[in-house]
C-alpha cells in the first residue's frame, strides 16, 4: 500500500503590509508497489518509435534494440502495443487484426520483439498521427488505468502542421504520460518539449544511438515501479487569495499553474500522473489580503490526492509580524528552487535568442544563468553552459559566446536545462 | 467535595478546598466535582490529568468543553455566558450553557474549522482558547489574559475566585512566565491557580480578629500561596534540559475593604480610588526596581536594556520565593488592579494608569470584564509586545461604620 507524506518548507513570517507567501511542499511516495498491480486497474505501456526515412542506417538499428530493451522491461500481465511512425502511424504489433493492446507474456514479447526487429526506415514524420493512434489504443481497452508511453524521434514535425500537432496533443491530454526522446541533433527540443510537458513527460537527448537502449530500459523500468497510477497535487487557497503559481521543481522544473482543475471554489487539483517510491518538491506561491501584525492565517492546503482521496497534507502558514529578524529571512528552499526555476529559464530564453540571432540577449540570459547555476551549486549546469560560453567571471555572470559550438552539446544543455538539483536540507 | 452556598462554601477547582467559616469564598447554588481523588480526568487531546471545573487543558491548552467546566470557579452559574465568552467571540462556550463539543465556528467568518486547526474557508486559525482568556467568578471581579501580538504564545496566567456578593472575599492571581525558559506557559498557569486554590480555601480572617492578627494571617496566608504555586511551577518543568520554566507571582487578597497583596517579580498589584491618590502597591524585584531605589527616575529605569531582568520568580532555580506583602485598607470605592508587565510596560505610573481605566471605562462601561478587555485592547494597540493580562475587582463605598478607622497607608510591610 502506498503511502505518501508532504513537508513543508517556508517561512511564514511576513511583514507588516506583506501578501506573498512562498513555500517548498516536498511530496515523497513510498511502498507504490509495481505498475498494475494495486488491483484498482491494469496498466498498459505503448512503444513508439520513428520509423522515418531519415532513421536508416545506425539509428533504425539501436531503436530496434532499444524497443526490444524497453519490452523486456514491461511486466508479464501489462497491456502492451507498438506504434511504427512516419508521416502515418502504423500499428507494429500486435498485428492480428482485431487487438489494440495484447497482455504482455514470453510468447508476446516474443512476437513484439520479431516485429521490432522488422522496422524499415521509410517516409516522413507527423508525431501528431502517432499520439492519435496511442490514445486511441489506449481507449480500447477498458480495464486499463495507467497509460504510458515512450516516443522516440530523429526529426522535426514536417508533414503535419503545427495545429494538427497540437490538436493531437490536446486529444492526448489526460489520457496517457509520455516520456519522450530525441536521438541526433536533428529534432526540435521545443517541438518535443511541448508533448513532454502536456503528458507529463520528460524530453531527452539521446546523443550517440548506441546509448538508446540503455535509456528506453531505465526509462520502463522507472514506468513500471510506479505502482500509483494517477495523483494530484491539490492546493486549497483561502477566500479572497490568489494562487500566483504552482511549480514542480524537482526533480525537473514544470509549471502546473495552467492545470488547475477546480475541485471547488478554493481548490484547485494539478495533475501529477503516476508515482513510484520517489520524492517530488513542488513550489507554491500564494498571495493573500494582508493581515495585522501578530495576526496568524493558513495560506495554502497543500494535498496529495489519489482516486479523489486526500492521503497526505502539507500547511503553508502565514504569520504578521513586525519583527524584521524574522521577517527577512527567506527560506533555503524557496531561494534554491527559485534560482533553479530562474536559471531554466535563463537557459531557454539565452539559446531562443541564440538561435535567433540576437547575441546581446543570449550573451546577458546565458550569463546569468552561469550566475545562477554557481549559486544554486548545479554544477552539470556549469558544465554544459560551459561548452556554450565562455565564462570570464561566474560569480558576476561575465561571459563570452563561444564562435563555433555543437548543435549536439545546445540540445543537450536546452533538454536538461530542467533539470534541478535538489536543496541540501 | 460539594461547595454549599453563601459564604460557608469554599471554592477550589482542584478540590483541596473544603467548607470553612465565614469569609471563604464560595459559589451560590452550584455542586462541584472533587478533582484531586475524585474522578480522574484526562484532557482528550493529550490525555494529562486535568483539574475538574477547568475550561481547558494546562498541558496542551486543549478546549476541555462543558464536561470539566462544571463547578468552575470561573464559570458560575451567575455570569451570563457571554461575558464569560472571549470578546471576539473565539472563546469557550460556556458549558454550563453549551453542552456540545462541536468545533466552535471560524471567529472571523464563520466557517468550518477543519481538523487541522484553521479556517475551511477564510484560513484564519482558530484562537487557542489558552491565547486568549477571561474569567469573572463574580460580577465585580473580572481579568482577561492575553497573548498580545509579538509573543507567539501567551505565557501569562490568571486565575480568579469571588463569592457573589460585592464585599465577599476575592482572590486575584497573575503569574508571568518567563519567556526565555521552557513550558513557562503551562508552568505560569498551574502556578496561578495553585496560588488561587489555597488563598480561596483559606479561613475568613475578619470576624473577632485584631487587625495585627488578620494581617499576621492573611501574609502567611499569601506565603502557602506562593509556596503552592512555585510547587506547581516545578512540578511543570520538563526534565530536559534547558532553561527550567519560571514566571512572577502576584496575588491580592480582597476582604470587604481590606486588602492584602504579595508578590515576586514584577508583576503588580495598584489601588485605583475614584477620589484620591492611585497607589502602586508592589515594589518589583526586578534591576530596574533596584536602579529605582538607587535614584534612576522610573522612565529611565524601566526603559533600559535591562528594564525586564527579575532578580526574584519562581521555579526550580528560584533563589528564594517568598513573597514580599503588603497590607492595607482601602478608602473605597474604587478599582483594585493586578497585571503583568504586558499592560504596565505602557503606563506604569499609578496616576497615569488611574487616569487610563477612568478614561478607558468612559467608553467600555464600568463592568470590571469589558474594562479588562478595553484595557487589554489598549496595550495591544500600543504594540502588544508583551502578554497582557489585567484583573480587577471594583470596590465598593464602604459602610460609615467601617470607614471611620480606614487608612490609605500600608498598615504592614513584610520584607521575606
Amino acid at each position: 500500500m502506498a503511502t505518501f507524506s508532504a513537508d513543508v518548507y517556508q517561512n511564514e513570517f511576513l511583514p507588516d503590509g506583506g501578501t506573498d507567501v512562498h513555500a517548498i511542499v516536498t511530496v515523497a511516495c513510498s511502498g507504490a508497489g509495481e505498475a498494475g498491480q494495486s488491483g484498482s486497474g491494469d496498466a498498459a505501456e505503448i512503444v513508439i518509435v520513428d520509423t522515418s526515412g531519415s532513421m536508416s542506417g545506425e539509428n533504425i538499428v539501436a531503436a530496434q534494440r532499444a524497443a526490444a530493451a524497453a519490452l523486456d522491461q514491461v511486466l508479464d500481465g501489462v497491456w502492451f502495443a507498438v506504434i511504427a511512425g512516419s508521416h502515418q502511424a502504423r500499428l507494429a504489433f500486435p498485428q492480428d487484426g482485431r487487438s489494440a493492446m495484447v497482455r504482455m507474456d514470453a510468447t508476446t514479447r516474443a512476437q513484439a520483439k520479431a516485429a521490432v526487429g522488422g522496422f524499415r526506415a521509410d517516409g516522413g514524420t507527423a508525431m501528431g498521427t502517432w499520439l492519435t493512434l496511442a490514445t486511441r489504443l489506449f481507449a480500447a481497452v477498458p480495464s486499463v488505468t495507467q497509460r504510458h508511453a515512450i516516443l522516440l524521434t530523429d526529426g522535426y514535425n514536417q508533414h503535419e502542421t503545427p495545429e494538427q500537432l497540437s490538436a493531437a496533443i490536446e486529444a492526448a491530454r489526460g489520457q496517457f504520460q509520455c516520456d519522450c526522446r530525441g536521438v541526433g541533433s536533428a529534432w526540435q527540443v521545443a517541438e518535443v518539449r511541448r508533448i513532454a510537458t502536456a503528458l507529463l513527460g520528460s524530453v531527452d537527448l539521446i546523443a550517440q544511438p548506441q546509448n538508446m537502449a540503455a535509456d528506453f530500459e531505465q526509462i520502463m523500468r522507472q514506468s513500471m515501479g510506479r505502482g500509483v497510477a494517477d495523483a494530484a497535487l491539490r492546493v486549497w487557497a483561502p477566500q479572497g487569495s490568489q494562487v500566483l503559481f504552482v511549480r514542480q521543481v524537482s526533480p525537473t522544473v514544470e509549471d502546473l499553474t495552467s492545470r488547475r482543475q477546480d475541485v471547488n471554489p478554493l481548490t484547485g487539483a494539478y495533475p501529477t500522473g503516476a508515482w513510484g517510491d520517489e520524492s517530488r518538491d513542488y513550489h507554491v506561491a500564494v498571495r493573500l489580503p494582508a493581515k495585522a501584525v501578530g495576526q496568524e492565517q493558513l495560506a495554502a492546503r497543500v494535498q496529495v490526492a489519489v482516486a479523489d482521496a486526500v492521503v497526505a497534507q502539507g500547511l503553508v502558514k502565514a504569520m504578521w509580524s513586525n519583527d524584521d529578524t524574522l521577517t527577512t529571512r527567506i527560506d533555503p528552499a524557496v531561494a534554491h528552487y527559485t534560482g533553479q526555476a530562474e536559471l531554466a529559464e535563463a537557459i531557454q530564453d539565452g539559446l531562443a535568442a541564440k538561435a535567433a540571432g540576437d547575441t546581446d540577449t543570449a550573451t546577458v540570459k546565458l550569463g546569468r544563468a552561469v550566475q545562477l547555476a554557481q549559486e544554486t551549486g548545479n554544477e552539470e549546469a556549469t558544465t554544459r553552459l560551459r561548452k556554450i560560453v565562455e565564462i570570464d567571471n561566474a560569480d558576476t555572470g561575465t561571459v563570452r559566446l563561444k564562435r563555433s559550438v555543437s548543435k549536439l552539446d545546445e540540445m543537450a544543455l536546452d533538454t536538461a536545462s530542467t533539470k534541478t538539483t535538489r536543496v541540501k536540507k | 467535595m460539594t461547595s454549599t452556598s453563601g459564604d460557608d462554601a469554599a471554592v477550589g477547582a482542584s478540590g483541596a478546598a473544603t467548607g470553612h467559616a465565614a469569609g471563604a469564598v464560595g459559589q451560590s447554588g452550584q455542586s462541584g466535582q472533587s478533582g484531586q481523588g475524585g474522578t480522574a480526568l484526562l484532557c482528550p487531546k493529550c490525555s494529562s490529568p486535568v483539574a475538574s471545573g477547568e475550561r481547558f487543558c494546562e498541558a496542551c491548552g486543549a478546549d476541555l468543553g462543558p464536561a470539566a467546566a462544571v463547578g468552575a470557579p470561573a464559570s458560575t452559574a451567575s455570569v451570563p455566558p457571554s461575558q464569560d465568552a472571549a470578546p471576539d467571540g473565539a472563546g469557550a462556550p460556556d458549558g454550563a450553557v453549551a453542552p456540545e463539543t462541536a468545533p466552535a465556528p471560524c471567529h472571523e467568518c464563520g466557517g468550518e474549522v477543519a481538523d487541522d486547526g484553521y479556517c475551511t474557508q477564510c484560513g484564519a486559525a482558530a484562537v487557542s482558547p489558552r491565547n486568549h482568556y477571561s474569567e469573572q467568578p463574580a460580577p465585580e471581579v473580572a481579568a482577561v489574559c492575553d497573548r498580545g501580538i509579538r509573543h507567539v504564545r501567551n505565557e501569562d496566567a490568571v486565575a480568579l475566585a469571588a463569592g457573589p456578593d460585592a464585599g465577599n472575599r476575592a482572590v486575584l492571581v497573575v503569574c508571568d512566565g518567563v519567556s526565555s525558559s521552557t513550558d513557562s506557559d503551562v508552568a505560569s498557569l498551574a502556578a496561578a491557580r495553585a496560588a488561587r486554590d489555597v488563598l480561596a480555601a483559606i479561613p475568613g480572617t475578619r470576624a473577632g480578629n485584631s487587625v495585627g492578627t488578620r494581617v499576621a494571617a492573611s501574609a502567611k496566608a499569601l506565603v502557602m500561596a506562593a509556596d503552592a504555586a512555585n510547587d506547581a511551577v516545578i512540578a511543570h518543568t520538563s526534565s530536559r534540559p534547558g532553561n527550567p520554566a519560571s514566571c512572577t507571582f502576584v496575588a491580592a487578597v480582597l476582604e470587604g475593604v481590606e486588602l492584602t497583596v504579595g508578590w515576586v517579580g514584577d508583576s503588580r498589584a495598584y489601588w485605583l480610588p475614584d477620589t484620591g491618590v492611585p497607589r502602586l502597591l508592589t515594589v518589583d524585584d526586578s534591576f530596574a526596581a533596584e536602579q529605582i531605589a538607587d535614584g534612576v527616575s522610573r522612565a529611565e529605569a524601566e526603559s533600559g536594556p535591562q528594564a525586564h531582568a527579575i532578580t526574584r520568580w519562581l521555579g526550580v532555580d528560584a533563589p528564594d520565593h517568598t513573597p514580599r506583602t503588603v497590607s492595607l485598607d482601602l478608602d473605597g470605592p474604587g478599582w483594585l488592579l493586578v497585571c503583568s508587565d504586558g499592560l504596565w510596560n505602557y503606563c506604569s505610573e499609578a496616576r497615569d494608569l488611574a487616569a487610563l481605566v477612568t478614561d478607558t471605562a468612559g467608553r467600555s462601561g464600568s463592568g470590571p470584564l469589558a474594562l479588562a478587555g478595553a484595557l487589554v485592547d489598549w496595550a495591544n494597540a500600543q504594540g502588544g509586545q508583551d502578554n497582557i493580562t489585567v484583573a480587577l475587582a471594583r470596590v465598593p463605598s464602604a459602610g460609615p461604620a467601617d470607614t471611620t478607622a480606614r487608612s490609605t497607608q500600608p498598615i504592614a510591610v513584610t520584607a521575606p
